[in-house]
């Protein structure tokens, strides 16, 4: 539990539903006086969940889940508490550049668009943007391609980043 | 028949989640399509995660905003 008296609670939801969830638990909130929720976090890293904030027990929570569509259930450890401090769930709110793992020389595959499939070597990263620049490694001419960050997989890093 | 999803934008300003073509607390009309990460603040006063976001209005919000 933090300084406000607030927990964070894990409500498992139907996959792709996230935010359908996070907007009726809004909804559902307005309605009533005997549920608290201070806020919902729907991160795009935690698919299939939803991150409840809220100073009531777990025993409410599951109450607030029964109202709500698409909504499965409180994930509850046994034996353990079943909430959380905000301090573990703070890293989803500053998400991290998909650029931050890649280096240049990395080798990565790209896994979107017309050249999916290709390996290529990082030749720029421009992390404002969250774009990197590649060669194709099995071109006979290196003709520089610039794609999204999130359509490549790192395959190798390069030895300086090692 | 091919149902297209409605596209949400985000004002790339504030992060809110947009309606209409302008951001109706910013003013502002640069607004994205390609976000992610979903926040919705209920009680800004009481919330410890709009404190650490600096959000001070309850509503919408992307974490991040491309």
């Amino acid at each position: 539990m933090n300084e406000s008296g607030n927990k964070i609670y894990a409500i498992k939801t139907t996959a792709k539903q996230e935010r359908t969830v996070a907007d009726n638990v809004a909804k559902v909130i307005e309605g009533q006086k005997d549920i608290r929720v201070m806020a919902v976090i729907a991160p795009e890293e935690l698919k299939g969940y939803v991150l409840v904030e809220s100073p009531d027990s777990v025993a409410r929570m599951e109450q607030l889940v029964e109202q709500i569509p698409h909504a499965r259930a409180v994930v509850r450890l046994r034996g353990e508490e079943s909430y959380t401090n905000l301090s573990e769930v703070e890293h989803f709110l500053v998400p991290k550049p998909v650029v931050s793992g890649i280096t240049e020389g990395t080798i990565v595959e790209i896994i979107a668009g017309p050249f999916k499939g290709e390996k290529a070597v990082v030749k720029r990263i421009d992390t404002g943007k969250e774009e990197i620049t590649v060669e194709l490694y099995e071109s006979m001419v290196p003709i520089p391609i610039t794609v999204r960050g999130d359509s490549v997989r790192v395959v190798e890093r390069s030895e300086e980043a090692v | 028949m091919v149902v297209r999803k409605k596209q949400v934008h985000v004002c790339r300003e504030c992060h809110r989640v947009v309606d209409g073509e302008a951001c109706v607390i910013c003013g502002t009309s640069n607004l994205s399509e390609d976000w992610a990460g979903y926040l919705v603040i209920i009680d800004p006063e009481r919330s410890e995660i709009a404190r650490k976001m600096n959000i001070t209005m309850a509503g919408r919000y992307a974490l991040k905003v491309r």
